[in-house]
């Protein structure tokens, strides 16, 4: 974009960034450069490792002393950011240019208060009193949607939940009238429903204020909801750049044909998901030619040579084939088996997981911390939270129970329940032929071995102490699996399984990318040959193109192994991608049980509908939104159905007082609603909160 | 190898080597008495000066390396064997173990360490053994409050969950799963261990609890020399820059060794 400062907002100039490590350094941001015009919004995309939270960052003036800027210009309303002193930035940041951090839970200072943390700016930059400051602070919380604007000011922010400090930390940043707001990933820590209603938010904002937005996020779906513009950012290099509906409905870069290829759909649940071999380039020494070479599919020589972001018809591609590849789509991978299976594994045969009744209760406060008082009476009242409140469910052998729900649902707990990681309080538990509710850990011994779990954060789930053979080989020695002498080559299988070179049995974690991690993970979970696995949100915690790898080998697994999964996770579009049957769980309760095809379409339990409807997708706008409040209201009875206090189709005081009846639409399918059958199936109108 | 271990190691090194050589490297004998040669500052003959009874400084110096060696790395080892699997203990199973751990923990940190001494020094006569042993006890709170809390974290990685699940024993998962990550501060605390035991060994030779005369531990010289300090004070100094030196050798190795030891400093391989 060779627009010049003056008519733009914000226009960054062949940006270079590098990080000075020990014994050199690594490029984080390479001739990068973006116009923002005034009242639009630039969403910046790109994966772990692409850069984009650098930018953020230069933008904002917050680099640290390792970075180092070694080319281009930040032009703000024509002035050169760089250009300025320590002082200068200062006063702009914050005034003009605010951020919004990814984490709500970290950013907010847990020891202020809510309206002393937004009045702040206020009081530094605008010369308001205290007093003045915290009025304002209290009509911004209104302003962005929260009721109780001067009960929340007063609060501190261990007192809210996720999506009501992300409110007020955008708020804070809105307190200073800034012209320019930076999101950098203000929605990946929260639940989807939540991130529905701070996107909606947002464009509320935008269309008031007229604000300009600065968007930067991994989430292809969110930018498709949120974005006039998108730069694709790959290895520090923005690789395709343009209208978001342009760039969304026709990608012409091979690395963005192959992110939305990734990207999981609800609608495309049956077509197997594409993946992009390979890691981003080692940044130390990027390459000098594309830097997507090594991963693209329609690489050729003149590939080794630099390419240039060329103008090409409405947008801006860095490719040399851009226009030879218009048409041509991110190829399928030969292997691919179709994920989703037509055929649900037959309930008949013995199931290799019966859960029935299960509970789980935790005790938040104990001993002294639970003493309160009944007038003069010393009364003990602990705390307690249902996590798991009498769920009853079967796997069958092969079979894959996707487990959805949000965070706080109890599925970890559950899950780790199945395993007796965690120790329930009632119900029976039977896992192959064996009762092992009430066994002590160490009669365990068969169960384990026949039940293995994979968790969702690879650099927690590895000993970092530990070499790929050692933890791999672990499992063998433990169970006996092989004869000692022939440990090292069943680990060669196990990695060649999960598709890892022999060699990485030397290294450490450390030495691994994230997928890679998740691969060893999952070896080690196979290792023992178990018939069931939990898989605890596996591919969350990483990059769409990553993700559809592993989503692809868990599948693969399940054909070769005819291991049965739970696969947990909160986004309904990866569940839908690999499970036979769906069970949604919220507050601890299973609200909707059946097969996947079922679940997806009406008759919806309330919560599965407002769950399939905040899911972002990238197919445009969704026809119907129904948005939930995103607060509990408080005084609902236990007695009552769990999501009443959230339910945009609550009846009335029965949702309340009285456990939902469990409705049945089909064999396989059960609704626990107060509604008919026959109103769930109606599709509702727009339900605002 | 990072710098500071090397230059660690050399300190540490060469006391020890010293301190090992002294019986054939003394240049004069360490214990013999000259009423002659009494209070000599440091002079070509006797390069470090001699005390009240004419015995070589040096001397005495080189033969106590031994002792104060033996007691810092002695004690410590004691409170290292203990306090660690009390730590891991404490911090894995939480809960009513912990609790009783920890406060008996509380109550004999509660104790100045020089009382503790005292107190096991007291009823029995006097051996170097004997405190080192004591100094070891003393220091074991500390040592297990410190597994403790690297143990706490550690035990709510999904590495040790992954552990459960396939049924392996407490002590693999305190031992092969947790204690290799928690080595690094432990190494730190550790080495920070050995120093402060030489120089509580040394303030208990010092009230005349540890090495006994004529021994020439560095704390009991230090106690001797402190009548004479005004007259001759090379007789203190000397002892008093040994272990000054040896203190700062030691913290030196150990946080070289807490960088080494941790694989995710050690050279990344080439990425394929």
């Amino acid at each position: 974009m060779t627009t010049t400062g003056s008519s733009m907002l914000l226009s960054v100039e062949r940006l270079g960034i590098r990080y000075r490590i020990p014994g050199g350094a690594v490029t984080a941001l390479s001739d990068v450069s973006l116009a923002l015009g005034r009242g639009r919004t630039l969403a910046v995309v790109g994966e772990s490792g692409s850069g984009k939270s650098t930018i953020a960052l230069a933008v904002m003036g917050l680099l640290g002393p390792e970075a180092d800027i070694s080319s281009g210009r930040i032009l703000f309303e024509g002035t050169d950011l760089l250009t300025l002193d320590a002082e200068a930035r200062r006063q702009l940041r914050g005034a003009r240019i605010a951020i919004v951090f990814q984490d709500p839970f970290s950013v907010l200072n847990p020891s202020l208060r809510i309206g002393e943390q937004i009045g702040e700016g206020l009081v530094h930059h605008n010369g308001y009193t205290r007093g003045a400051a915290s009025s304002r602070a209290v009509e911004l919380l209104r302003e962005v949607g929260i009721a109780e604007a001067s009960a929340v000011a007063a609060a501190y922010p261990h007192e809210l939940s996720g999506g009501m400090r992300q409110r007020a930390l955008i708020a804070g940043a809105l307190a200073t009238e800034p012209d320019l707001l930076i999101l950098d990933e203000p929605t990946t820590a929260l639940d989807v429903t939540i991130e529905a209603q701070i996107l909606d938010l947002l464009e509320e904002l935008r269309a008031r204020r007229g604000l300009s937005m600065l968007f930067i996020t991994h989430n292809l779906g969110v930018v498709r909801r949120i974005a006039d513009e998108v730069a694709v950012l790959y290895a520090g290099e923005v690789v395709e750049s343009g209208a978001s509906a342009q760039v969304f409905r026709a990608p012409r870069h091979p690395y963005t044909k192959g992110l939305l290829a990734a990207l999981p759909r609800l609608e495309a649940r049956r077509e197997p998901l594409a993946s992009i071999p390979g890691r981003i380039p080692d940044m130390r020494s990027p390459p000098a030619g594309c830097r997507f070479k090594p991963r693209c599919p329609f690489a050729e020589d003149p590939c080794a040579q630099p390419q240039a972001l060329a103008p090409t018809e409405d947008r801006l591609v860095r490719c040399w084939k851009t226009d030879g590849l218009a048409a041509t789509q991110w190829p399928k991978a030969a292997e691919d088996a179709p994920q989703g299976r037509a055929t649900v594994a037959e309930p008949a045969a013995a199931p290799i997981v019966a859960v029935e009744h299960l509970s789980k209760t935790y005790t938040l406060t104990r001993g002294l911390a639970a003493l309160s008082f009944e007038g003069w009476r010393p009364v003990l009242r602990p705390v307690r939270v249902r996590a798991v409140d009498d769920v009853s469910l079967t796997i069958g052998r092969g079979e894959v129970l996707g487990l959805v729900g949000e965070s706080g649902s109890g599925k970890t707990t559950l899950g780790r329940a199945i395993l007796r990681l965690v120790d329930p309080d009632a119900g029976t538990l039977r896992v192959g032929n064996e009762d092992v509710t009430r066994a002590p850990q160490p009669a365990l011994s068969a169960m384990r071995r026949l039940a293995q779990i994979v968790f969702q954060n690879p650099d927690s789930s590895l000993n970092p102490r530990k070499t790929v053979a050692e933890i791999i080989g672990r499992p063998l020695r433990r169970f006996g699996i092989v004869a000692p002498r022939e440990t090292s080559k069943r680990v060669r299988e196990l990695l060649d399984l999960v598709r890892l070179p022999a060699h990485y049995a030397n290294r450490y974690p450390h030495q691994m990318s994230g997928g890679e991690k998740q691969r060893v993970g999952i070896a080690r979970a196979v290792a023992t040959e178990p018939r069931f696995i939990v898989c605890d949100e596996p591919v969350s915690a990483l990059d769409v193109s990553v993700q559809a790898a592993i989503v692809r080998l868990l599948a693969e697994l399940r054909d070769r192994m005819d291991v049965a999964y739970l696969f947990i996770s909160h986004d309904l579009a990866v569940v839908a991608h690999l499970a036979d049957r769906i069970a949604v769980m919220y507050r601890g309760r299973l609200v909707e049980v059946g097969a996947a095809d079922e679940v997806l379409r009406p008759p919806f339990h309330p919560y599965t509908e407002a769950l399939l409807s905040a899911v972002p997708t990238i197919e445009g706008p969704a026809a119907s939104r129904i948005r939930l409040p995103f607060e509990q209201r408080r005084s609902v009875a236990d007695a009552g159905c769990c999501f009443a206090g959230r339910c945009p189709r609550r009846i009335g005081e029965i949702c309340d007082r009285e456990p939902p009846p469990v409705r049945r639409p089909s064999a396989t399918h059960t609704i626990a609603c107060h509604h008919e059958l026959a109103t769930l199936a109606d599709a509702p109108g727009t339900v605002t909160h | 190898m990072p710098a500071q271990l090397k230059a660690g190691l050399v300190i540490v090194g060469v006391i020890a080597i010293l301190g090992l050589l002294a019986p054939w490297i003394a240049p004069h004998p360490w214990d013999t008495i000259s009423i002659r040669t009494r209070f000599q500052p440091p002079n070509a003959t006797y390069w470090f000066g001699t005390d009240e009874y004419g015995r070589d400084v040096l001397s005495r110096l080189l033969m106590g390396t031994r002792l104060s060696l033996a007691m810092g790395v002695g004690a410590t080892l004691v409170s290292v064997a203990i306090g660690v699997p009390l730590g891991l203990m404490a911090g894995y199973f939480r809960g009513k173990v912990d609790e009783i751990l920890m406060r008996a923990a509380d109550v004999l940190m509660a104790i100045p360490a020089i009382m503790l001494g005292l107190l096991v020094l007291a009823v029995t006569p006097p051996a170097l053994w004997k405190t080192a042993l004591a100094v070891g006890f003393v220091y074991i709170p500390p040592i297990a409050r410190v597994t403790r809390s690297v143990t706490l974290g550690l035990a709510n990685e999904d590495f040790v969950q992954a552990a459960r699940a396939r049924a392996e024993s407490t002590g693999y998962v305190l031992f092969r799963e947790i204690l290799p990550n928690a080595w690094p501060p432990l190494i730190v605390e550790a080495s920070l261990r050995v120093t402060y035991a030489i120089l509580l060994g040394s303030a208990l030779s010092f009230l005349g609890l540890g090495a006994q005369p004529p021994s020439s531990d560095w704390g009991l010289m230090i106690a001797e020399a402190r009548a004479f300090v005004d007259r001759a004070p090379w007789i203190a100094l000397a002892p008093g820059f040994a272990m000054c030196l040896l203190v700062i050798g030691i913290n030196l190795v150990g946080d070289g060794l807490r960088e080494r030891l941790d694989p995710r400093l050690k050279g990344r391989v080439e990425k394929v």
